[in-house]
């Protein structure tokens, strides 16, 4: 019974603290950081090619083999919008319920990660004059929503949204080489 | 002891109370006329380049966003409109929006105005505006060279 109140008390504690987190001021969005140059990099390669609606249809067939959906593309500014859903279930974060839940003895469920939204938005621009070379950036994101908990009586409601960009190199360094593969293999199809 | 005065007093500030909230509210004539602030936003909003090729510049906004770490939603060629997002790290909650509109203002100038919302509140702190310009001319400065 005690620790159930102390499970109680610790998940009352914390969604007070989370209430009192700072916000960010919205003049530092508009800002470079440090960063900026380091998340461009991650995220640019170049491509020597004239033809750039070919680099855009070839980004978009790559995105289709990732398994995205496109959902919006702007052929002028060479812009690409597309998205996929999975799940978001991980181990981790169940075993982490299940135990919790054991503790409290069944009186409290911390909701856990349920559903992704992963999107993917892609910019190709020539970089010269001449228009011979093209750049091609691409940015991963991610929207996830919980699942349903409960804290002691009260039932905490499934939907709650939570969003981040996706960082992880590998991931850009998969879908270039994927791309640049694409761009060379194309021209000899037939 | 309540007189019929005194109860009658109630009654009367009862249906008063009860009428009062029936008349629907006037909207006031001048709702749309354009405020002295409006135009002060505005002002900040806007800012005219020495740029010929249109298109060069709504890919220099695109890059300026980009750069910025906004997630652009939506972006139309035709109209030179652009729409972005992105939320404050590791903050998810507040979330920044903006609008930006190219347009021809002369013979080789671009009238770029950006509106930025955050937590779907307008902007309209002079230094954000400032900010984005900044970077937006650095990206069409690079682009040309």
């Amino acid at each position: 019974m005690r620790r159930a109140l102390a499970a109680g008390a610790c998940i009352a504690l914390s969604s007070q603290l989370a209430g009192c987190v700072t916000h960010t001021q919205p003049d530092a969005f508009f800002q470079l950081t440090p960063e900026s140059a380091a998340h461009r990099s991650m995220q640019t390669r170049m491509f020597e090619t004239k033809d750039e609606t070919e680099l855009l249809s070839a980004s978009a067939a790559v995105l289709q083999d990732l398994g995205f959906q496109l959902e919006e593309s702007v052929r002028g500014v060479g812009f690409l919008r597309a998205t996929k859903e999975r799940s978001a279930r991980e181990y981790g974060q169940e075993i982490g319920r299940f135990f919790l839940g054991l503790l409290s003895l069944g009186k409290s469920r911390i909701p856990v990660d349920f559903h992704q939204k992963i999107a993917a938005m892609l910019i190709a621009r020539p970089i010269d004059q001449k228009g011979a070379r093209q750049e091609v950036r691409i940015m991963f994101y991610r929207v996830v929503w919980k699942g349903d908990g409960q804290a002691d009586r009260q039932y905490l409601t499934p939907g709650e949204q939570r969003m981040e960009m996706l960082r992880d190199p590998v991931m850009y360094q998969t879908f270039f080489s994927k791309l640049s593969k694409a761009v060379f293999l194309e021209p000899f199809a037939l | 002891m309540m007189t019929q005065h005194t109860i009658r007093g109630l009654v009367a500030i009862a249906i008063l109370a009860v009428t009062q909230g029936c008349v629907a509210p006037q909207p006031s004539a001048n709702l749309l006329a354009p405020t002295e602030a409006q135009m002060k936003v505005r002002s900040l909003q806007t800012r005219s380049f020495e740029m010929k090729d249109r298109q060069a510049a709504i890919r220099g906004v695109i890059t300026s966003l980009q750069d910025l770490g906004f997630i652009i939603e939506r972006a139309n060629e035709s109209l030179g409109l652009v729409t972005a997002a992105r939320f404050a790290e590791p903050n998810y909650y507040d979330v920044v929006g903006v609008t930006v509109t190219v347009r021809q203002e002369a013979e080789g100038r671009m009238a770029i105005r950006a509106n930025a919302i955050y937590n779907n509140k307008p902007i309209d702190d002079p230094k954000v505006y400032q900010n984005f310009f900044a970077t937006l001319e650095r990206s069409l400065f690079a682009n040309k060279h």
